[in-house]
């Protein structure tokens, strides 16, 4: 890309108040400083409130190029990522959320672990320090995510990601897939990996999580299990539930009817069979949802290429 | 000079067939009179496939070449050599040497008899039982229901005329369905017997998931020829049944409140009439839905390439009653001429 002009372009994406910021972001300038590669700095606060004029004095003292954004309302990573790809320079985009997560080693390592094979890097957190309860809610979700993707992914709750400016300039993210950026660039032919890291004790000691991240992570895995694999073909998975549906209702209206013929018991205001038809209309339902699906994935999806050419000969 | 035949080729890890591919191909094109290309889509073989096919190459300039970063499948495969492809004509074939080259002509030769789709069909086929079983079932299944009538979707060995292929703009495992989808937009179809070599090296799973995905593809597949345009007729046919599950149980309901058979309590036969009137309702509404849908699309599914509205014969005569024949020899197109 020709409007490369520095190695790195650190992002720092403010999610939430902390009062360590300014601390981190000047440890991790004179980490970078002591490197000898080029790089700016992007901050941008989504929606916290949290005035900019307040830092902007000790943002001042940074002898890097540098450029701050505040949003009134808090938008979805992805959207603010894409909006920063516009605005930084960087071959390699580094990001990190409003506090430190890994040690400065770990980051050091990590960095240096980004080679020519490798398009995107994320860490995987050791001796994790927040939690018992949050740390097993992550690892049942991380393993539904692995199962779900057949990728090998460890630790998606980290915010931390170092990749290539393609990553994000040819990955189509939207909503809150920043979360599973390895995933979708993996699916777009890029090379990932994962870095063991450290974590970082002094600041990411968190409270429990709230009612509204295990909500985010219940829909997250739904809609990544029905992104990566029905898009294109979505009657595959509307009818698959359609069928259950409908198979259960059939299997409860031959049981009714067995007692009816059978047994000679009065059928007409039992539950059962009230709750077999409308089994069978839900089952109904969810197919026909599916074709719809179908019509759309046809007529709106045809034009959108699914694969990504990686060389070509003669072409 | 143009480009008439282009021979796409989908390879995925086929590091020990795709020499002798090539060498086959070579050998049948040898013969040709006219200008080719053989473009190979690597699709993401994670065995030595591409570095062979590099050296291969630098002997074969005919050898174009496409390799994917990751595996996509045959689908995806095809359509990107059908992106690629320069010729008139396009042919696809499987890149594990269970089809035989010198099938190609044979293709060829019926394409020039005037049809947009020629499908191989292996009469003879060197498979397991089960198999052949299963997608016999699938055939005629899907034959019965397009209308489009080969005996072998699956057989990749097929020869296109570009401009009816290029323009479906295929998306997951729809490459089993190519004929069938072109016939939307009034494509000729047509199918001869062509070899079938057994194969050599990996297998192919066939699992219960594997057949529950192709009835739902072939159930997508017909609503998509069928009403991609109409969607709400489409809808309104599935809505009949219910309709009459509607009237049957509303005169039940009517029968049972009037002969009072449940004691006044709420009868089954209403709750069944008002669930089936709730389907019904439910399939209407996505029938509007996809009407919306269709009418801010783009539309192209709806348009017919050029190549398909070719007209064949007006007339037996013309004005002054000289009759009108055929020219089959015309490679490009029909033609019309003037009897002598």
């Amino acid at each position: 890309m020709n409007h490369t002009t520095y190695k790195y372009s650190i992002i720092f994406l403010i999610e939430e108040k902390h009062d360590d910021f300014l601390q981190f972001l000047e440890k991790t300038y004179e980490l970078l400083s002591s490197r000898s590669d080029s790089f700016e700095i992007l901050i941008l606060d989504n929606g916290t409130g949290y005035s900019m004029k307040n830092y902007q004095p000790r943002l001042l003292n940074l002898n890097c190029p540098l450029k701050a954004f505040a949003l009134s309302k808090r938008t979805s990573q992805a959207v603010c990522l894409k909006g920063l790809l516009k605005e930084c320079h960087g071959e390699i985009l580094i990001v990190f959320g409003s506090h430190q997560q890994i040690t400065e080693d770990s980051f050091i390592h990590l960095l240096d672990s980004l080679d020519n094979g490798t398009d995107i890097v994320s860490p995987v957190r050791q001796n994790r320090v927040d939690p018992i309860f949050n740390q097993l809610q992550s690892r049942v979700f991380n393993s539904l995510v692995k199962r779900i993707t057949k990728t090998n992914v460890n630790d998606l709750s980290c915010f931390v990601r170092i990749f290539r400016r393609e990553v994000l300039a040819e990955t189509e993210l939207y909503g809150d897939m920043y979360r599973y950026l390895p995933i979708f660039a993996e699916r777009r032919g890029f090379k990932s990996k994962e870095v063991e890291c450290i974590n970082y004790q002094a600041t990411s000691k968190t409270g429990l999580y709230g009612i509204k991240e295990y909500l985010d992570r219940i829909v997250g895995i739904f809609s990544l299990y029905f992104n990566t694999r029905f898009t294109r073909k979505p009657l595959r998975f509307f009818s698959a539930i359609g069928f259950i549906f409908f198979l259960i209702g059939i299997f409860i209206l031959l049981y009714v009817f067995a007692e009816k013929f059978l047994l000679g018991k009065f059928i007409g205001n039992r539950n059962s069979l009230i709750l077999a038809t409308f089994l069978m209309v839900i089952g109904i339902q969810s197919a026909s949802v599916g074709l719809l699906g179908e019509i759309i994935a046809f007529t709106h999806g045809r034009h959108k290429k699914e694969y990504v050419i990686g060389k070509k000969f003669d072409i | 000079m143009f480009t008439y035949l282009s021979i796409v080729v989908p390879l995925y890890n086929e590091e020990e067939s795709v020499e002798v591919l090539l060498s086959n191909i070579l050998k049948v094109s040898a013969h040709f009179n006219f200008d080719y290309e053989i473009i190979f889509i690597d699709d993401g073989s994670t065995d030595k496939t591409w570095e062979i096919i590099e050296r291969l190459q630098k002997e074969t300039p005919q050898l174009k070449a496409i390799k994917f970063r990751r595996n996509y499948g045959q689908t995806s495969a095809m359509v990107a050599g059908f992106d690629h492809a320069n010729g008139k004509i396009i042919v696809t074939m499987d890149g594990d040497l269970q089809n035989d080259p010198s099938d190609i002509p044979l293709l060829l030769q019926k394409i020039e008899e005037g049809y947009d789709i020629v499908s191989g069909w292996r009469k003879d086929r060197k498979d397991k039982f089960v198999r052949v079983f299963l997608s016999r079932v699938a055939n005629t299944l899907i034959s019965l229901t397009t209308g489009v009538k080969l005996h072998d979707y699956g057989c990749s060995l097929k020869a296109y005329r570009a401009e009816c292929i290029k323009t479906i703009n295929a998306y997951g495992d729809m490459h089993r369905f190519f004929p069938a989808l072109a016939s939307m937009t009034g494509a000729r179809v047509a199918e001869i017997p062509v070899k079938h070599h057994p194969r050599k090296f990996g297998m192919s799973k066939y699992g219960l998931s594997r057949i529950f995905k192709v009835f739902s593809d072939i159930f997508a597949l017909n609503l998509i020829i069928r009403f991609s345009s109409t969607p709400l007729k489409g809808f309104a046919l599935c809505a009949i049944p219910f309709l009459f599950l509607f009237i049957f149980f509303g005169i039940l309901s009517t029968l049972a409140i009037v002969h009072d058979w449940t004691q006044g309590k709420a009868t089954f036969f209403v709750i069944a009439a008002l669930l089936n009137l709730m389907a019904i309702i439910h399939l209407l509404i996505l029938g509007i839905l996809g009407e919306l849908v269709v009418s801010t699309s783009d539309l192209t599914h709806t348009q017919m390439p050029e190549i398909t509205k070719k007209v064949i014969l007006i007339n037996d005569r013309d004005h002054n009653g000289t009759p009108w024949t055929v020219n089959h020899n015309v490679i490009d197109n029909f033609e019309l001429k003037r009897q002598s």
